[in-house]
């Protein structure tokens, strides 16, 4: 993955504010917390001199296709349902401590990050991972408990 | 005869430890005719030393032979570490059944997970079909 | 809102949390499980098979052949029944003392031994759910969960919270693994990998012993005596320990008796369990069922009225020295799971399989009838792999006859 400096090479540089950020900088740290999108940069979406730039940038986030908007992907082939993500994650533990934090069948649905479908762990309500919003943290509790590495952060 | 043909296709042999594996179980129940079942079980994992000395590459076909049976498996990487030089493993199946001893002792239990075999390249050569 | 839960009968965890969405008799969507209970679960059909010779037939000419197979056989041979109900396992055994049969299941080659020695006390048990609520170290020894019971470290052994495991896995929780290979369970164990050469068990389970003591431990193949004392340190310092032992620990064993000294050594300075990880759904029960019987486990035949047992009765060696001259094959496939060297001894003598799939033994058996999944198109009750009981119902319904069904027409027909 690029950085953040990368990104900020791409974008117009005018620091115009109309993304909602200070400066230019700020939209490309904003870009690579995935706070905002290339699309929230509107010279940068619009103005045919950009176009290429925009394209680029589109491209640099490519490869998160199909990654939620903490970058969590699930290698649906890989992964064999045993559940330990969903178990072990803490924020679904927080909210349903006695449906899958304590194993079993989940009670809480509507509050749980991870659940397990047909065999395979889906990912929901990313807003509850503690990846994701301003306060967020490098949690890792679903990857170190998986045994075939089918979760990824990108 | 061209002595060299023996040399080109050196035999070894390895101590087969089975051991289960889920996707294979998943397609066992599927379809145990299935291809899906074929594919994830004539398998062999074997040390990266013991590519080099088969002169096989990863998913090649292997021919393992011992006195109970002979099947055709394609060859896999273990990426076990460390070094398991001379063992190797196969997912519990009909195939690495093929291989095991009628030898008990009269316990009523077969060696299941103690297979010793010699295994030569069979490039080219298909995979064994189970019989039904 | 209450919600409908079904028990998965995929493997010998009897998970009893999943939930099911299905329309006409077909299930779409399965919650919880794991992959072996969805494909598990997801294998219904909905029409009946009945064959003698390979010829589809009706449900009465077939009943009708496999009677006159067993009426006609001296020492006919019933094997199986680990994916049975107990129902079925009960009517299992009368047929057996009816028929003068040799009776066997799975576990005559694979846990028998260790659920005999579990009936006779002779390890201190525990349930799952112990596990989950106060187990502070869980050995993985020669078994690999992660592959055979997909959610056994989620739902019990690693992951949950328990009623006195309040605080997570990474503070309250050791999981050890000691195995031949990096097995998925392995990798998960991290740092409490212990891999030893293949047949080293015994070896290291005396070098364990002499750690516990307090000695220097020794392997002959060198395992750093430094890691097996700090191994011992962390089993002293136990409050719940459970050893989960899989075939990999078994087969490596020439008898029981280094894994009981072993126990004995753990619960002199801690305190320690044993469960058996089982396979198939209700092998155990089988076991107990027939104990309950007979006093044995497996491996017995029926004759005037006496009961003879020894692994001369086991399918294994009956096969082998053909003592069986007819075979009722009850939801197993010996042609996958034995050695052909054996297995290939069935195909001299007359078959009735009773099985829901289609399998090596199926397409040459002399009578085949499809039955309902256990567990997913009939219903019953089994016992975990802890030994505790549970019934589950059906989740869908079939055509096909239970095994249960079929099993009580050759009964009344014989």
């Amino acid at each position: 993955m690029t950085n953040a400096m990368e990104l900020y090479q791409l974008l117009p540089k005018t620091n115009c504010k109309k993304c909602g950020k200070a400066s230019c900088m700020a939209f490309a740290v904003a870009l690579m917390a995935r706070e905002l999108t290339p699309e929230d940069c509107p010279p940068l979406k619009e103005e045919p001199k950009y176009k290429e730039s925009y394209e680029k940038i589109n491209e640099l986030f490519k490869p998160a296709e199909g990654a939620t908007e903490t970058g969590l992907i699930v290698h649906e082939d890989l992964c064999f349902g045993c559940g330990n993500c969903v178990v072990a994650c803490p924020p679904n533990v927080a909210n349903d401590p006695y449906g899958v934090g304590s194993g079993n069948a989940p009670r809480n649905v509507g509050k749980l990050v991870l659940t397990v479908q047909d065999g395979i762990v889906r990912a929901q309500n990313l807003v509850e991972c503690r990846r994701f919003g301003k306060n967020k943290i490098l949690c890792n509790a679903c990857i170190v408990t998986c045994p075939v590495e089918a979760i990824e952060f990108v | 005869m061209d002595f060299t043909s023996f040399l080109k296709a050196p035999e070894i042999n390895v101590k087969i430890v089975t051991y289960r594996d889920i996707f294979q179980d998943k397609a066992m129940i599927e379809n145990r005719f299935g291809e899906e079942y074929r594919n994830l079980s004539a398998v062999i994992k074997l040390d990266p030393s013991d590519f080099k000395q088969l002169s096989v590459k990863k998913g090649d076909s292997v021919i393992l032979k011992n006195s109970f049976g002979t099947v055709v498996v394609i060859a896999e990487e273990s990426g076990y570490e460390p070094s398991h030089k001379g063992i190797a493993y196969m997912p519990s199946s009909p195939w690495s059944n093929m291989l095991v001893s009628d030898e008990t002792g009269g316990t009523g239990v077969p060696r299941f997970k103690d297979i010793s075999v010699t295994v030569a390249s069979a490039k080219g050569q298909k995979v064994t079909e189970l019989e039904s | 809102m209450e919600k409908n839960y079904y028990v998965c009968t995929g493997c010998g965890m009897l998970c009893d949390d999943i939930e099911v969405e299905s329309e006409k008799n077909i299930i779409n969507k399965v919650y919880t499980a794991c992959r072996i209970g969805v494909a598990h679960m997801k294998d219904g059909k909905e029409s009946a098979v009945f064959r003698v010779d390979n010829k589809p037939v009706d449900e009465a000419t077939a009943i009708s052949e496999a009677v006159a197979i067993l009426k006609n056989a001296k020492n006919p041979l019933i094997f199986g029944l680990g994916t049975c109900s107990d129902e079925t396992q009960e009517l299992a055994i009368e047929l057996a003392r009816k028929t003068s049969a040799n009776l066997d299941d799975t576990s005559s080659y694979c846990l028998g031994k260790v659920i005999e020695a579990l009936l006779n006390n002779k390890f201190k048990a525990c349930t799952l759910d112990d596990v989950r609520n106060k187990a502070d170290v869980s050995i993985f020894w020669g078994s690999d969960p992660s592959d055979s019971h997909p959610r056994h470290l989620s739902k019990h052994s690693y992951f949950p919270r328990g009623t006195e495991k309040q605080r997570g896995w990474e503070e309250e929780r050791t999981a050890i693994a000691i195995d031949v290979r990096k097995s998925h369970t392995a990798k998960i164990c991290g740092n409490y990998f212990f891999q030893i050469p293949p047949g080293g068990d015994k070896e290291f389970i005396d070098a364990l012993i002499a750690a516990l003591a307090g000695k220097l431990p020794k392997t002959s193949y060198n395992f750093p005596p430094k890691r097996i004392l700090e191994l011992a340190n962390i089993l002293k310092g136990a409050k719940f320990g459970v050893i989960f032992v899989g075939l990999g620990l078994i087969y490596s064993l020439e008898d029981l008796e280094p894994l009981i000294q072993l126990m004995n050594a753990l619960n002199e300075k801690s305190n320690f369990h044993l469960v058996p990880m089982v396979v198939h759904y209700n092998m155990r029960g089988f076991n107990e069922n027939l104990f309950k019987e007979t006093g044995y486990v497996n491996s017995v035949k029926f004759e005037d009225g006496t009961v003879k047992h020894g692994p001369e009765y086991s399918i294994v060696e009956s096969l082998k020295a053909k003592t069986v001259d007819a075979a009722l094959i009850i939801g197993s496939d010996p042609l996958s799971s034995l050695p052909r060297s054996i297995s290939k001894n069935l195909l001299e003598i007359p078959t009735i399989v009773i099985d829901p799939c289609e399998t090596l033994i199926s397409k040459k058996a002399k009578v085949y009838i499809s039955t309902a999944i256990s567990g997913v198109e009939s219903g019953g009750s089994a016992t975990r792999m802890d030994g505790v009981k549970v019934d589950f119902k059906p989740v869908i319904e079939t055509k096909r006859p239970s095994d249960e069904a079929v099993l009580k027409k050759i009964m009344e027909a014989l």
